[in-house]
């Protein structure tokens, strides 16, 4: 008698219990999960380098698969090796970059996989430069460039949020 | 109907595509350089022209000099320019090559802003604002 009320008691209190509202669960997290899943599919070509800051801008253009340049405070990578110091380039006399052109046409002829054979047809340069690099610096390197048939040339930028000018 | 296994999975996969997710997006802006072995013979009759320089801006017209804007304060008066390359736009609607020029000890982040400047324009409409095109083939090159 006991027990059975007081199983009474439960059943009862079981149905005033509201069961876990999964379907408005599951909404929220499909909606989520394709939210997030769009904003996946644009694949990363370039990462942001931790010792530069890149200015920001409000274009939109989304990056290319091509030889990158990394202009930092006192390097200059072309593909990840260095190649030249900031101080010798500002140095320098003549408008074309020596260690920069080698490294250039270097690229274009030694094709190895899939990705640098992309890259070295692609005849582009996409220049990340820190943003308190002077211009004359950057001139003597897209004169580098030009001259070494990489004719499209583009700077990468950190988007901005648009509102702002 | 049995949910929890789909649950499951959704579970899994929204922190996994929340660590993913990147936030600061990089773009790029493409030059207009003009190619080595490519000299147009034929000089066009106008051309926009931004000259920038330590002191302020000046906007030329391939010969001469239309406006100077000074600096106000530090900082280059880009709203100014903005106005200028606006009315220029205006007048040549067809336009759509550009020039920056500039001095060799303009930082870089000046040239992106300036290069901002001259791409597009951010006009109000009731409330909303929208980016009109001005001149989106942006060479860069010596100040003269």
């Amino acid at each position: 008698m006991k027990t059975s009320r007081r199983i009474r008691r439960m059943t009862r209190h079981k149905r005033v219990l509201p069961k876990l509202p999964l379907t408005s669960l599951m909404d929220v997290f499909t909606i989520l999960v394709f939210f997030l899943m769009v904003n996946q599919s644009s694949v990363e070509v370039l990462q942001q380098p931790r010792q530069i800051t890149l200015p920001e801008s409000v274009v939109e253009e989304k990056p290319r698969e091509t030889v990158v340049i990394l202009v930092g405070k006192d390097e200059v990578l072309v593909q990840g090796v260095p190649v030249a110091r900031i101080a010798d380039i500002q140095a320098a006399g003549n408008a074309e970059i020596e260690p920069i052109g080698a490294r250039l046409a270097e690229l274009s002829e030694s094709v190895i996989g899939l990705s640098t054979q992309a890259v070295a047809e692609s005849q582009e340069v996409t220049v990340l430069a820190d943003k308190s690099i002077p211009f004359s610096v950057l001139k003597k390197i897209l004169a580098t460039c030009t001259a070494r048939g990489y004719t499209r040339v583009s700077l990468a930028v950190v988007q901005k949020s648009g509102q702002t000018v | 109907m049995e949910m929890t296994t789909f649950l499951n999975l959704m579970v899994v996969l929204v922190p996994f595509l929340l660590i993913t997710v990147v936030f600061s997006r990089i773009t790029i802006a493409e030059l207009d350089l003009p190619s080595a072995e490519s000299t147009s013979p034929t000089a066009p009759t106008f051309r926009v022209e931004v000259v920038v320089r330590e002191a302020g801006l000046e906007i030329m017209d391939g010969a001469q000099v239309i406006t100077a804007i000074p600096k106000t304060g530090d900082a280059y008066d880009l709203p100014k320019l903005s106005e200028y390359l606006v009315a220029i736009k205006g007048q040549y609607p067809e336009k759509v090559d550009a020039s920056v020029l500039l001095e060799p000890d303009i930082q870089y982040d000046h040239l992106i802003q300036i290069m901002d400047t001259v791409r597009s324009v951010e006009v109000q409409e009731g409330g909303q604002t929208n980016r009109t095109d001005l001149f989106t083939a942006i060479s860069i090159g010596d100040a003269p």
